[in-house]
Protein backbone atom coordinates (compact mmCIF):
# COMPACT_ATOMS: atom_id res chain seq x y z
CA UNK A 1 0.00 0.00 0.00
CA UNK A 2 1.06 3.51 -0.80
CA UNK A 3 1.54 5.48 2.32
CA UNK A 4 2.26 8.54 -0.60
CA UNK A 5 -0.48 10.99 -1.28
CA UNK A 6 -0.07 10.50 -5.19
CA UNK A 7 1.98 13.39 -7.09
CA UNK A 8 0.57 16.72 -7.02
CA UNK A 9 0.47 18.66 -10.29
CA UNK A 10 3.90 20.28 -9.87
CA UNK A 11 5.16 16.94 -8.13
CA UNK A 12 5.01 15.90 -11.52
CA UNK A 13 6.31 17.93 -13.57
CA UNK A 14 9.38 18.04 -11.76
CA UNK A 15 9.21 14.19 -12.23
CA UNK A 16 8.25 14.90 -16.29
CA UNK A 17 11.55 17.20 -15.68
CA UNK A 18 13.50 14.65 -14.17
CA UNK A 19 13.01 12.41 -16.94
CA UNK A 20 14.10 14.93 -19.64
CA UNK A 21 17.31 15.53 -17.66
CA UNK A 22 15.87 18.96 -16.87
CA UNK A 23 16.84 18.84 -13.27
CA UNK A 24 19.38 20.12 -10.61
CA UNK A 25 21.50 17.51 -8.46
CA UNK A 26 19.82 18.23 -5.42
CA UNK A 27 15.91 17.60 -6.83
CA UNK A 28 17.27 14.44 -8.91
CA UNK A 29 18.24 12.97 -5.89
CA UNK A 30 15.10 13.84 -4.11
CA UNK A 31 12.92 12.56 -6.42
CA UNK A 32 15.01 9.06 -6.78
CA UNK A 33 14.35 9.00 -3.17
CA UNK A 34 10.76 9.57 -3.61
CA UNK A 35 10.63 6.87 -6.47
CA UNK A 36 12.75 3.95 -4.61
CA UNK A 37 10.16 4.12 -1.24
CA UNK A 38 6.71 5.11 -3.66
CA UNK A 39 5.51 2.10 -5.97
CA UNK A 40 3.26 4.44 -7.16
CA UNK A 41 5.44 7.33 -8.24
CA UNK A 42 8.00 4.97 -9.91
CA UNK A 43 4.46 3.02 -11.81
CA UNK A 44 3.70 6.98 -13.08
CA UNK A 45 7.32 7.59 -13.90
CA UNK A 46 7.00 4.17 -15.99
CA UNK A 47 4.17 4.90 -17.85
CA UNK A 48 4.94 8.58 -18.75
CA UNK A 49 8.25 7.21 -20.37
CA UNK A 50 6.95 4.56 -22.33
CA UNK A 51 4.24 6.40 -23.71
CA UNK A 52 6.90 8.88 -24.81
CA UNK A 53 8.33 6.22 -26.70
CA UNK A 54 5.36 5.52 -28.18
CA UNK A 55 6.23 8.92 -30.13
CA UNK A 56 8.87 6.93 -32.00
CA UNK A 57 6.16 4.80 -33.80
CA UNK A 58 5.28 8.57 -35.74
CA UNK A 59 6.33 7.96 -39.50
CA UNK A 60 9.60 10.65 -40.51
CA UNK A 61 8.11 11.96 -43.71
CA UNK A 62 11.18 12.57 -46.25
CA UNK A 63 10.66 15.81 -47.78
CA UNK A 64 10.03 15.57 -51.93
CA UNK A 65 13.65 14.86 -53.43
CA UNK A 66 12.96 18.14 -55.55
CA UNK A 67 12.42 20.44 -52.26
CA UNK A 68 15.70 21.72 -52.32
CA UNK A 69 15.81 22.68 -55.98
CA UNK A 70 12.27 24.28 -55.48
CA UNK A 71 12.86 26.35 -52.94
CA UNK A 72 16.63 27.63 -54.79
CA UNK A 73 14.37 28.52 -57.75
CA UNK A 74 11.65 30.60 -55.44
CA UNK A 75 14.86 32.13 -54.46
CA UNK A 76 15.66 32.80 -57.65
CA UNK A 77 12.60 34.42 -58.61
CA UNK A 78 12.53 36.85 -55.65
CA UNK A 79 15.59 38.20 -56.67
CA UNK A 80 14.66 40.62 -59.57
CA UNK A 81 11.95 42.25 -57.52
CA UNK A 82 14.40 42.75 -54.31
CA UNK A 83 17.21 44.26 -56.70
CA UNK A 84 14.47 46.58 -57.86
CA UNK A 85 13.01 47.02 -54.61
CA UNK A 86 16.71 48.24 -53.37
CA UNK A 87 16.93 50.81 -56.48
CA UNK A 88 13.47 52.20 -55.57
CA UNK A 89 14.74 52.80 -51.72
CA UNK A 90 17.74 54.62 -53.48
CA UNK A 91 15.99 56.56 -55.25
CA UNK A 92 13.64 56.92 -52.63
CA UNK A 93 16.24 58.08 -49.89
CA UNK A 94 18.23 60.44 -52.05
CA UNK A 95 14.75 62.17 -52.74
CA UNK A 96 14.16 61.97 -48.94
CA UNK A 97 17.29 63.81 -48.17
CA UNK A 98 17.08 66.61 -51.12
CA UNK A 99 13.25 67.28 -49.64
CA UNK A 100 15.13 68.20 -46.28
CA UNK A 101 17.73 70.04 -47.62
CA UNK A 102 15.47 72.26 -49.32
CA UNK A 103 13.49 72.64 -46.24
CA UNK A 104 15.85 73.54 -44.18
CA UNK A 105 16.87 76.24 -46.81
CA UNK A 106 13.33 77.76 -46.04
CA UNK A 107 12.96 77.32 -42.89
CA UNK A 108 16.44 78.96 -42.64
CA UNK A 109 15.87 81.93 -45.39
CA UNK A 110 12.81 82.53 -42.91
CA UNK A 111 14.35 82.56 -39.75
CA UNK A 112 16.83 85.21 -41.05
CA UNK A 113 13.93 87.76 -42.45
CA UNK A 114 12.14 86.97 -38.77
CA UNK A 115 15.39 87.83 -36.94
CA UNK A 116 17.69 89.95 -38.75
CA UNK A 117 15.34 92.30 -41.43
CA UNK A 118 16.98 93.31 -44.32
CA UNK A 119 17.46 97.35 -44.49
CA UNK A 120 15.15 99.22 -46.59
CA UNK A 121 16.54 99.74 -50.41
CA UNK A 122 15.96 103.39 -52.43
CA UNK A 123 12.95 102.40 -53.73
CA UNK A 124 11.50 101.51 -50.48
CA UNK A 125 12.46 104.59 -49.51
CA UNK A 126 11.06 106.66 -52.00
CA UNK A 127 7.54 105.01 -51.72
CA UNK A 128 7.45 105.70 -48.18
CA UNK A 129 8.87 109.19 -48.53
CA UNK A 130 5.42 110.76 -49.00
CA UNK A 131 4.17 109.13 -46.17
CA UNK A 132 6.86 110.27 -43.84
CA UNK A 133 6.27 113.44 -45.50
CA UNK A 134 2.62 113.50 -44.21
CA UNK A 135 3.05 112.13 -41.21
CA UNK A 136 1.65 114.99 -39.10
CA UNK A 137 -1.49 114.68 -40.95
CA UNK A 138 -1.69 111.32 -40.80
CA UNK A 139 -1.02 111.13 -36.97
CA UNK A 140 -4.15 113.76 -36.45
CA UNK A 141 -6.51 112.24 -39.03
CA UNK A 142 -8.80 109.19 -37.83
CA UNK A 143 -8.69 107.24 -41.03
CA UNK A 144 -7.72 107.65 -44.82
CA UNK A 145 -11.08 108.45 -45.81
CA UNK A 146 -10.94 112.11 -44.06
CA UNK A 147 -7.56 112.82 -45.49
CA UNK A 148 -9.05 112.24 -48.30
CA UNK A 149 -11.72 114.82 -47.71
CA UNK A 150 -8.78 117.14 -46.55
CA UNK A 151 -7.10 117.34 -49.98
CA UNK A 152 -10.26 118.31 -51.76
CA UNK A 153 -9.07 121.39 -53.44
CA UNK A 154 -12.50 123.03 -54.02
CA UNK A 155 -13.06 122.64 -50.10
CA UNK A 156 -9.95 123.88 -48.96
CA UNK A 157 -8.38 125.44 -52.04
CA UNK A 158 -4.77 125.57 -52.25
CA UNK A 159 -4.31 125.07 -48.17
CA UNK A 160 -5.54 121.48 -49.35
CA UNK A 161 -3.48 118.34 -47.59
CA UNK A 162 -1.79 117.47 -51.07
CA UNK A 163 -0.29 121.17 -51.60
CA UNK B 1 19.94 33.07 -26.27
CA UNK B 2 23.92 34.31 -26.53
CA UNK B 3 26.00 33.69 -23.35
CA UNK B 4 26.97 36.87 -21.64
CA UNK B 5 30.05 38.05 -23.45
CA UNK B 6 29.42 35.58 -26.65
CA UNK B 7 30.07 37.09 -29.52
CA UNK B 8 28.97 36.25 -32.77
CA UNK B 9 32.12 35.43 -34.18
CA UNK B 10 32.46 33.07 -31.48
CA UNK B 11 29.22 31.44 -32.21
CA UNK B 12 29.80 31.46 -35.78
CA UNK B 13 33.11 29.52 -34.51
CA UNK B 14 30.77 27.09 -32.94
CA UNK B 15 27.85 26.64 -35.06
CA UNK B 16 28.51 26.05 -38.23
CA UNK B 17 25.20 26.57 -39.54
CA UNK B 18 25.63 30.51 -38.40
CA UNK B 19 28.75 30.50 -40.70
CA UNK B 20 26.21 29.43 -43.48
CA UNK B 21 23.66 31.93 -42.59
CA UNK B 22 25.87 34.67 -42.51
CA UNK B 23 27.11 33.42 -45.92
CA UNK B 24 23.56 33.54 -47.09
CA UNK B 25 23.28 37.37 -45.54
CA UNK B 26 26.34 38.13 -47.92
CA UNK B 27 24.57 36.54 -50.76
CA UNK B 28 26.85 33.74 -51.07
CA UNK B 29 25.03 31.38 -53.75
CA UNK B 30 26.16 27.86 -52.46
CA UNK B 31 25.36 28.98 -48.78
CA UNK B 32 21.50 28.63 -48.61
CA UNK B 33 21.59 25.88 -50.48
CA UNK B 34 23.69 23.99 -48.15
CA UNK B 35 21.55 25.18 -45.32
CA UNK B 36 18.04 24.13 -47.36
CA UNK B 37 19.90 20.46 -47.84
CA UNK B 38 20.59 20.51 -44.07
CA UNK B 39 17.58 21.57 -42.28
CA UNK B 40 14.72 19.98 -45.00
CA UNK B 41 13.95 17.02 -43.46
CA UNK B 42 13.86 18.12 -40.10
CA UNK B 43 11.75 21.26 -40.64
CA UNK B 44 9.67 19.04 -42.79
CA UNK B 45 9.33 16.58 -39.91
CA UNK B 46 8.02 18.73 -37.36
CA UNK B 47 5.49 20.51 -39.86
CA UNK B 48 4.10 17.30 -40.30
CA UNK B 49 3.97 16.37 -36.70
CA UNK B 50 2.20 19.34 -36.33
CA UNK B 51 -0.02 19.82 -39.02
CA UNK B 52 -0.44 16.13 -40.17
CA UNK B 53 -0.51 17.05 -43.84
CA UNK B 54 2.37 15.97 -45.55
CA UNK B 55 1.73 18.32 -48.37
CA UNK B 56 1.15 21.26 -46.21
CA UNK B 57 4.02 20.73 -44.06
CA UNK B 58 5.90 20.86 -47.67
CA UNK B 59 4.86 24.40 -47.92
CA UNK B 60 4.91 25.27 -44.85
CA UNK B 61 8.86 24.02 -44.35
CA UNK B 62 9.67 25.87 -47.97
CA UNK B 63 7.60 29.50 -46.61
CA UNK B 64 10.31 29.60 -43.59
CA UNK B 65 13.24 28.93 -45.83
CA UNK B 66 12.04 31.76 -47.68
CA UNK B 67 11.59 33.95 -45.14
CA UNK B 68 15.18 32.99 -43.39
CA UNK B 69 16.05 34.45 -46.89
CA UNK B 70 14.14 37.69 -47.24
CA UNK B 71 15.56 38.33 -43.60
CA UNK B 72 18.96 37.70 -44.42
CA UNK B 73 20.22 41.34 -44.45
CA UNK B 74 18.91 41.28 -40.97
CA UNK B 75 20.39 38.37 -39.60
CA UNK B 76 22.63 39.21 -36.17
CA UNK B 77 23.95 35.77 -35.05
CA UNK B 78 22.59 36.20 -31.19
CA UNK B 79 21.70 32.21 -31.10
CA UNK B 80 22.25 29.21 -32.38
CA UNK B 81 20.85 29.06 -36.13
CA UNK B 82 18.42 26.05 -35.13
CA UNK B 83 16.62 28.50 -32.51
CA UNK B 84 16.51 31.06 -34.83
CA UNK B 85 14.91 28.66 -37.67
CA UNK B 86 12.68 26.98 -35.56
CA UNK B 87 11.07 30.24 -34.22
CA UNK B 88 9.96 31.60 -37.40
CA UNK B 89 8.45 27.89 -37.50
CA UNK B 90 6.72 28.02 -34.53
CA UNK B 91 5.08 31.18 -35.76
CA UNK B 92 4.29 29.91 -38.95
CA UNK B 93 2.46 26.66 -38.11
CA UNK B 94 0.40 28.25 -35.44
CA UNK B 95 -1.06 30.95 -37.51
CA UNK B 96 -1.44 27.79 -39.92
CA UNK B 97 -3.04 25.81 -37.18
CA UNK B 98 -5.14 29.18 -36.45
CA UNK B 99 -6.44 29.31 -39.87
CA UNK B 100 -7.36 25.60 -39.97
CA UNK B 101 -10.01 26.33 -37.17
CA UNK B 102 -11.58 28.85 -39.01
CA UNK B 103 -11.49 26.60 -41.73
CA UNK B 104 -11.42 22.85 -40.53
CA UNK B 105 -9.78 20.51 -42.81
CA UNK B 106 -9.00 17.01 -42.06
CA UNK B 107 -5.86 16.92 -39.98
CA UNK B 108 -4.21 13.79 -40.42
CA UNK B 109 -3.64 11.67 -43.81
CA UNK B 110 -4.78 8.39 -42.29
CA UNK B 111 -3.10 5.70 -43.93
CA UNK B 112 -4.62 2.43 -45.06
CA UNK B 113 -3.76 0.13 -42.13
CA UNK B 114 -4.25 -2.96 -43.95
CA UNK B 115 -7.24 -5.65 -43.81
CA UNK B 116 -9.15 -3.36 -41.41
CA UNK B 117 -8.88 -0.32 -43.46
CA UNK B 118 -7.93 3.30 -41.69
CA UNK B 119 -9.48 3.00 -38.17
CA UNK B 120 -10.05 5.80 -35.84
CA UNK B 121 -8.19 5.84 -32.64
CA UNK B 122 -11.88 5.44 -30.54
CA UNK B 123 -12.85 2.61 -32.16
CA UNK B 124 -10.12 0.68 -31.62
CA UNK B 125 -9.76 1.40 -27.91
CA UNK B 126 -13.72 0.14 -27.95
CA UNK B 127 -12.21 -3.00 -29.78
CA UNK B 128 -9.79 -3.41 -27.24
CA UNK B 129 -11.31 -6.04 -25.47
CA UNK B 130 -11.76 -8.27 -28.44
CA UNK B 131 -8.37 -7.70 -29.45
CA UNK B 132 -5.33 -7.79 -27.59
CA UNK B 133 -2.87 -5.12 -27.65
CA UNK B 134 -0.06 -6.59 -28.32
CA UNK B 135 -1.63 -7.44 -31.95
CA UNK B 136 -2.33 -3.80 -32.63
CA UNK B 137 -0.08 -3.69 -36.17
CA UNK B 138 2.88 -1.26 -36.01
CA UNK B 139 1.01 1.62 -38.64
CA UNK B 140 -2.53 1.09 -36.86
CA UNK B 141 -0.24 2.38 -33.64
CA UNK B 142 1.28 4.61 -35.89
CA UNK B 143 -1.98 6.11 -36.47
CA UNK B 144 -2.99 5.95 -32.81
CA UNK B 145 -0.29 7.95 -31.71
CA UNK B 146 -0.65 10.43 -34.66
CA UNK B 147 -4.42 10.68 -33.37
CA UNK B 148 -3.33 11.25 -29.41
CA UNK B 149 -0.92 13.90 -30.66
CA UNK B 150 -3.23 15.87 -32.31
CA UNK B 151 -5.50 15.92 -29.51
CA UNK B 152 -3.33 17.83 -27.79
CA UNK B 153 -3.60 21.72 -28.16
CA UNK B 154 -1.32 23.70 -29.92
CA UNK B 155 1.71 24.58 -28.04
CA UNK B 156 1.56 21.51 -26.06
CA UNK B 157 2.10 19.49 -29.53
CA UNK B 158 4.64 22.10 -30.39
CA UNK B 159 6.68 21.53 -26.89
CA UNK B 160 6.26 17.65 -27.67
CA UNK B 161 7.89 17.89 -31.14
CA UNK B 162 10.76 19.90 -30.14
CA UNK B 163 11.71 18.30 -27.05
CA UNK B 164 10.96 14.76 -28.26
CA UNK B 165 12.20 15.11 -32.12
CA UNK B 166 14.64 18.28 -32.18
CA UNK B 167 16.15 17.07 -28.51
CA UNK B 168 15.52 20.90 -27.86
CA UNK B 169 15.92 22.06 -24.28
CA UNK B 170 13.84 23.34 -21.86
CA UNK B 171 15.45 26.84 -22.67
CA UNK B 172 15.75 26.46 -26.45
CA UNK B 173 12.16 26.02 -26.41
CA UNK B 174 11.39 28.56 -24.17
CA UNK B 175 13.55 30.61 -26.64
CA UNK B 176 11.51 29.31 -29.76
CA UNK B 177 7.94 29.49 -27.94
CA UNK B 178 8.69 32.84 -26.45
CA UNK B 179 8.09 31.42 -23.13
CA UNK B 180 9.45 30.96 -19.70
CA UNK B 181 11.36 27.80 -18.59
CA UNK B 182 8.59 27.36 -15.94
CA UNK B 183 5.84 27.76 -18.46
CA UNK B 184 7.50 24.97 -21.09
CA UNK B 185 8.27 22.80 -18.05
CA UNK B 186 4.05 23.00 -17.24
CA UNK B 187 3.07 22.31 -20.48
CA UNK B 188 5.17 19.52 -20.94
CA UNK B 189 4.30 17.99 -17.99
CA UNK B 190 0.42 18.50 -19.20
CA UNK B 191 0.66 16.67 -22.38
CA UNK B 192 3.16 14.11 -21.75
CA UNK B 193 0.20 13.24 -19.31
CA UNK B 194 -2.33 13.70 -21.48
CA UNK B 195 -0.62 11.33 -24.16
CA UNK B 196 0.29 9.11 -21.49
CA UNK B 197 -4.06 9.11 -20.69
CA UNK B 198 -4.42 8.39 -24.31
CA UNK B 199 -2.02 5.74 -25.15
CA UNK B 200 -1.91 3.65 -21.73
CA UNK B 201 -3.90 0.48 -23.18
CA UNK B 202 -1.03 0.66 -25.53
CA UNK B 203 1.93 1.25 -23.40
CA UNK B 204 2.84 -2.90 -22.65
CA UNK B 205 1.86 -3.82 -26.08
CA UNK B 206 5.91 -4.73 -26.20
CA UNK B 207 5.00 -7.51 -24.10
CA UNK B 208 7.05 -5.49 -21.06
CA UNK B 209 5.51 -6.62 -17.71
CA UNK B 210 3.94 -3.58 -16.66
CA UNK B 211 4.33 -2.36 -12.54
CA UNK B 212 1.65 -4.03 -10.07
CA UNK B 213 -1.40 -2.04 -9.80
CA UNK B 214 -1.21 0.09 -6.38
CA UNK B 215 -4.56 -0.55 -3.83
CA UNK B 216 -5.65 2.91 -5.04
CA UNK B 217 -6.44 1.07 -8.58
Amino acid sequence: MSELAPLDDNERAELVAYLDGEVNEKTARNLEARLNRDPAARAEAETLRKAWELLDYLPRPEPSANFTSRTVERISALRPAQAAGSRWRWWAGISGWAAALLLCGVAGYAAVNRFYPREPNCDDMARDLRVVENLHAYEAADDIEFLHLLDHPDEFGEDSLGS
Amino acid sequence: MAAIGETSAQLALRDPDVRLMIGVRDDDPSAFEELVEAYQQRLVGVMHHLIGNAEEAEDLAQEVFLRVYRARKKYRARCKFSTWLFTIANNLALNALRRRQRKPVVPLNVRDSGPLGPRPAEQLVRDRAAQPVQHVQQRELAVIVQHALAGLNERQRMAVVLNKFEDMSYEEIAEVMQLSTKAVKSLLSRARTNLRDVLAPYIYMDGQVPPAPTDDE
